[in-house]
């Protein structure tokens, strides 16, 4: 008895296989061609419909959120636009295969914001050789297999943190601490170094650096223990936004709670750096903005204008304190 | 009169019922597929879903996942549970890569050096399991923290990228088989992999005393050991073949994305039990099979395709796959007692 159903269930499942072989063979070829010229061949002027893919890393981030919903906001703007949006939950592999089905779906433009470099270099050529225009969000890929770059740069902003630290908050000089972000991630790394260029020959002294893993709760842990430690600190330079509202939490258990902390991101969200500047908590923020309104801008000038575009373009941060909080929050939130 | 006539009827039914239960996923899988043809977006003509090259996609995106669940199965129809498989999978990515790249070894050294390890790391742990009597839950929840810790050691902490090459640093590019290579021209190596896998224990399930121990084990431990089942060397056995799958799905992972990633795999332990439940298979061991298991991660496969091809919100996504999970899971309690 079940040696003949399991009999039909093999003819069944081999009548499946053979469908989707069957099916498949006639277009084998579909979709490939192209080549280099990427922008010229995808371009057909403004008369014609566009479908753009937006592979996220992570929209679990907030500020890769902020990303799509920049994108999907500015993009509402121009009509022969349609998005399509992928989350890849931070797994390299369902990013590649988010790509992929991309590439299934003939989309005319790849915006992609890579979780890391190299496992999405191959599937970023892939569809740059297919002539698709790519634009690279925020972390890079390997090679020179897309069209743009777009992204800040956070040496700069470590620098001009470093700066405003140098010539707002302690002109005369004097000790702080450090909370720096994932060890091991370049932003941490770049935004560390950036920092220690923008202080040098200024008396400053980083005398604390902990690890904060770009988190809230992780940066308050550290703040904790740098106050307990060095309860002579006049302020905290944090890598990001969250660990600087983490060591405010830390500074009110202190008996600081006046201690100058700044962040970076200034993300223009309820939950976000520039609110928490607004409100006090923070002291000032930098800006990092996530690209994704240049990116359809750049997308126009490829898709309907036939333009060229450049390589790489940085963006430029912005200094945000309790003077202008309000008013940066709403440039931001125009589109 | 009227019982002869009845007797037909009946033997079909009851033929009917259990093959539905027993090879749902395969019968889900033929449903999703369906709907995904009806569903496909169209371009010039064509159905996307159908594009030759998409249906490998489909097969080559669920390739890691499906070796893994191999292995899973294997665990689950003893009763048991493997935590560790996704941690093993990163482990065996960074091995691969650093091997590879770092010392300088050739491909086969490089994948029975990895292949080992993962054997040897599930061994030890079936070993905790069988002989120390710990529960599989919490030994392969910390084996999930040790493989993750032992790859970001051996890796520093970095994802290590692969480039292939003569040069010294550089990868035999034999191993960039495994990227976007495909063989015949279509099929991707990795899917082929997983194919051949799940051949492998498909048959080894059907024909082995081996596969007898696993159900007996599985159905009433005691029963086993009394009928004279080697409980301790069939449960060792199990972790260390799930262990070693792990370790091939690494191997898979690093040849795919030109990279070790010592936090990769995360969360595909989940990914392959899913795959497991959908395939029919009861988490209180002793019931299900490795074809259903196959045909559980193709209907993932397949709907998470067809989903991304009607470009359906994600949110929306993560939803319609947690309801196949419950709906498939609801069916075996539903499944008559006489089914194995």
């Amino acid at each position: 008895m079940t040696k003949r159903s399991s009999r039909l269930i093999l003819a069944l499942a081999a009548g499946v296989f053979l469908a989707v072989t069957a099916c498949g063979t006639t277009h084998e070829n579909s979709g490939s061609g192209g080549g280099q010229q990427a922008a010229a061949g995808k371009c057909k002027g403004p008369g014609a419909k566009y479908t753009i893919g937006m592979s996220q890393a992570n929209v679990a981030e907030p500020y890769r959120q902020r990303m799509d919903d920049d994108i999907r906001t500015a993009a509402a703007t121009v009509p022969q636009f349609a998005v399509n949006f992928a989350d890849a939950a931070q797994d390299n592999a369902k990013q590649v295969d988010q790509v992929t089905n991309f590439l299934t779906q003939q989309i005319d433009l790849l915006v992609i914001s890579p979780n890391e470099a190299t496992p999405l270099t191959a599937v970023v050529k892939q569809a740059y050789d297919r002539g698709i225009p790519v634009l690279v969000l925020d972390r890079k890929v390997d090679g020179d297999a897309y069209t743009e770059f777009i992204g800040a740069d956070n040496a700069e902003i470590g620098r001009q943190a470093g700066q405003y630290f140098a010539n707002v908050l302690l002109p005369h000089g004097g000790k702080i601490a450090e909370l720096r972000g994932l060890a091991g991630s370049t932003p941490a790394k770049e935004r560390a170094d950036g920092f220690a260029q923008g202080i040098a020959g200024r008396n400053i002294q980083i005398v604390a650096t902990q690890d904060g893993d770009w988190l809230q709760d992780k940066g308050e842990q550290q703040a904790d223990a740098i106050l307990k430690a060095n309860p002579d600190i006049q302020a905290i330079y944090s890598q990001n936004d969250p660990m600087a509202e983490g060591a405010r939490i830390a500074a009110i258990n202190a008996g600081r709670p006046d201690l100058p902390i700044t962040g970076i991101d200034g993300l223009p969200i309820e939950a976000g750096g520039i609110k928490a500047v607004e409100a006090g908590r923070i002291s000032a923020t930098f800006v990092y903005p996530t690209g994704g309104k240049e990116a359809v801008a750049e997308a126009k000038k490829l898709l309907l204008d036939c333009q060229t575009v450049t390589r790489t373009q940085t963006l430029s941060t912005k200094l945000v304190t309790k003077d202008n909080a309000a008013q940066v929050y709403a440039e931001l939130n125009r589109g | 009169m009227s019982v002869e006539l009845d007797e037909p009827v009946r033997e079909r039914r009851s033929e009917f019922l259990p093959a539905l239960f027993r090879f749902q996923s395969l019968f889900g899988l033929v449903l999703v597929f369906v709907a995904a043809v009806l569903y496909s977006p169209h371009k010039n003509g064509q159905l996307l879903f159908l594009d030759s090259g998409n249906l490998f996609n489909v097969v080559r995106s669920i390739s890691e996942i499906g070796i893994l669940a191999v292995g899973m199965t294997l665990v689950i129809l003893i009763g048991a549970i493997d935590l560790s498989v996704g941690a093993v999978l990163g482990l065996a990515s960074v091995g691969t890569a650093a091997l590879l790249v770092r010392d300088g070894l050739g491909v086969v050294p490089v994948v029975v050096i990895v292949l080992a390890i993962g054997l040897g790391f599930g061994l030890l742990q079936g070993v905790a399991i069988a002989t120390f009597g710990i529960q599989a839950f919490i030994v392969t929840l910390a084996g999930m923290q040790i493989a993750r810790g032992l790859a970001r050691i051996w890796s520093g902490g970095q994802a290590i990228g692969i480039t292939y090459g003569d040069r010294p640093g550089q990868a035999p590019v034999a191993f960039s088989l495994l990227g976007e290579r495909t063989f015949g021209g279509l099929v991707p190596i990795p899917a082929l992999i997983f194919i051949v896998v799940a051949a492998l224990a498909v048959v080894l399930l059907r024909v082995s005393a081996f596969s007898r121990h696993v159900y007996a084990i599985g159905g009433n431990e005691k029963a086993a050991r009394l009928s004279g089942v080697p409980v301790t060397r069939v449960k060792i056995a199990v972790f260390g073949i799930c262990g070693l799958l792990a370790a091939l799905a690494g191997i898979v992972h690093a040849g795919r994305l030109n990279f070790g990633g010592p936090n990769d795999g995360g969360g595909y332990e989940l990914d392959a039990i899913a795959a497991v439940v959908i395939g029919g298979t009861s988490l209180t061991g002793g019931r299900g099979s490795v074809a259903g298991t196959v045909a559980g991660a193709l209907l993932v496969g397949v709907l998470r395709n067809i989903l991304a091809l009607r470009n359906v919100d994600a949110n929306i996504q993560l939803l319609v796959i947690g309801l196949v999970i419950v709906l498939a899971a609801g069916l075996q309690q539903l499944r008559p007692a006489s089914v194995s």
